[in-house]
């Protein structure tokens, strides 16, 4: 993991802005967000993932792009997470 | 918390950029993160003894595949591939270096190479025996074809050297290590080479011993060459020692009372047992002829060459060998050189005295019985007296003035009589010749000295 970061360090930094603008943007869209149902099957699917990464059961570079993949993805997780939390925060701020 | 619920089933648009930037990141990444991995994996086997290493990474795997000259080496090689950081699995491809049972490992040498073969237990001693080969051999190709395998006794190394050392002084032949015996066949180089190589395997590791040692020494050779051109006679090759070597020369300047006794001998152990025993008759049979070759290697014995005259060629033939000691070879390969011209009989006397002027005919002290060494002499006496076939000569026998008149006169006459007797036998008429006796009434030189009393002894041949 340390070496993913390390080596990846741009890539992990691109997702997590990309995190934090896409979480910024979130707080205010009016738009629908995906269904219950369906954000939990995405869970699971990553849930699976994650538990397919860390079993080391697909071999050679396509399980060093799910590796890749995960990373990134958890980068941009954080970021939307405080991206959504800093807008939610600065918007429940009394006005001056 | 119940917010952050709520934003993160909007998050979902950004996942779109973020395949992009995954598929990127991956495109662009792998080959350097393999060749990251595969130079942190060869770092990290640095100080590893391995054989045939391979390392081939595929995303963070990393296939290894070498041969380990022990089971831990293996094991913690494999360790240390997958303790590099960043690496996720290890396809472990190793394995033990073969065993050899038996464990051989050998070194050849022809004229032009020397080739090592067989195993060697760690690739450090194979460069080092490569190495040792090269020092040892200066100039000489060395061939390495040896390959590396487990099983080789304790001292494999100092035992493989020190063999090495002995390869220089082979000219061909092969040294062979099975297990800890060693085995040795081919010619040394020099003389004494063979002891010298017998001697320093006595110095092997412990553990190891000769099993069989076929060193074959090369030819014991002698050579002595009559050059009636040059008038000199070129000895060249070997003999056991000094006394030898002294015994030879002086007994060359004897027999070869003409020739330039030329000595190119020199001294080396390693001669067939009755060399001297040999060499001496076989330098007599030499003497007796007007140019020819002796060859001794080991025990043959090779004369060539052309005698005086018929009957010498015949008794040399008959005599050459008799006198050599038991287990020696001999052949002679005599021919007649041509006749000379004949003379008259004042040239004929011209010439016997300008021989007996450079040799004289010796006898055994104090005896009528004429010494070996004369032979020569005597064969070119009788040549000249081939030559004029008519003349009467007369052989006069001298002595000095040592001991009474009487006992001189009787040994003179007798001495004269034994030429005569020598003559006949080589198919002279009887008849031509008559013995005088002098004893020491006609010295031509001072009897109060030896030398001049070595003068005074001699045999005249006077043409009547």
């Amino acid at each position: 993991m340390a070496y993913l970061v390390t080596f990846h360090w741009g890539w992990l930094l691109a997702s997590l802005l990309l995190g934090f603008a896409m979480g910024w943007i979130a707080v205010v869209q009016r738009g629908r967000g995906v269904s219950k149902p369906v954000s939990r099957w995405l869970s699971v699917l990553a849930a699976a993932l994650v538990a397919l990464a860390l079993t080391c059961v697909i071999p050679g570079r396509p399980g060093y792009w799910l590796d890749l993949g995960l990373v990134m993805f958890a980068s941009y997780l954080v970021g939307c997470a405080l991206g959504s939390w800093l807008r939610d925060w600065a918007l429940s701020r009394p006005a001056p | 918390m119940h917010g952050l619920f709520r934003w993160s089933s909007k998050w979902w648009p950004g996942t779109i950029p973020l395949v992009a930037f995954w598929a990127i990141a991956a495109w662009t990444n792998t080959a350097p993160v393999e060749s990251d991995l595969a130079a942190r994996s060869a770092a990290a086997l640095k100080d590893t003894v391995l054989d045939k290493r391979r390392i081939a990474v595929e995303g963070r795997d990393v296939s290894f595949a070498a041969d380990a000259f022990s089971e831990d080496g293996r094991r913690s090689a494999v360790a240390a591939v997958a303790a590099v950081p960043g690496v996720r699995l290890v396809n472990d491809e190793t394995r033990l270096v073969p065993e050899a049972r038996p464990f051989v490992w050998s070194a050849e040498r022809d004229v032009v190479r020397v080739t090592l073969g067989g195993s060697s237990p760690l690739p450090a001693s194979k460069n080092r025996l490569v190495e040792a080969a090269r020092a040892d051999l200066g100039g000489v190709e060395v061939v390495d074809q040896m390959s590396l395998a487990r099983g080789a006794p304790p001292r494999f190394d100092d035992a493989a050297l020190l063999v090495l050392d002995q390869i220089a002084k082979l000219k061909d032949g092969k040294i062979i290590i099975s297990d800890a015996t060693i085995s040795l066949a081919g010619m040394a180089r020099e003389l004494g080479g063979r002891e010298a190589i017998a001697a320093a395997l006595k110095n092997l590791p412990e553990g190891f011993s000769v099993a069989a040692n076929e060193i074959k020494a090369p030819p014991y050779v002698f050579q002595a060459y009559k050059d009636p051109v040059a008038v000199t006679l070129t000895l060249t090759g070997y003999v056991p020692d000094d006394r030898v070597h002294a015994a030879l020369v002086g007994a060359s300047v004897r027999k070869f009372f003409n020739e330039k006794v030329v000595d190119n001998l020199k001294a080396s152990i390693g001669a067939p047992s009755g060399f001297a025993a040999a060499v001496g008759p076989a330098l007599g049979a030499l003497s007796r002829l007007s140019t020819g070759t002796l060859v001794v290697s080991d025990r043959e014995v090779k004369l060539s060459g052309d005698a005086f005259y018929d009957a010498a060629a015949v008794a040399i033939r008959a005599g050459f060998g008799k006198d050599f000691p038991q287990g020696w070879q001999f052949k002679a390969d005599i021919s007649v050189r041509p006749a000379a011209a004949p003379v008259d009989d004042t040239v004929c006397q011209q010439l016997f005295s300008d021989l007996l002027a450079k040799g004289t005919i010796r006898f055994e002290s104090g005896r009528a019985a004429i010494d070996p060494d004369s032979t020569g002499l005597l064969d070119r006496l009788i040549e000249i007296a081939l030559r004029c076939p008519t003349a009467n000569i007369e052989i006069a026998g001298h002595t000095d003035g040592d001991g009474e008149d009487g006992f001189n006169q009787a040994l003179s006459e007798k001495r004269a009589q034994a030429v005569i007797d020598y003559l006949v036998k080589a198919g002279l008429p009887a008849s031509r010749f008559t013995a005088t006796g002098y004893g020491s009434t006609q010295p031509i030189a001072t009897n109060d000295t030896d030398e001049g009393k070595a003068q005074n002894r001699r045999i005249e041949f006077m043409v009547r």
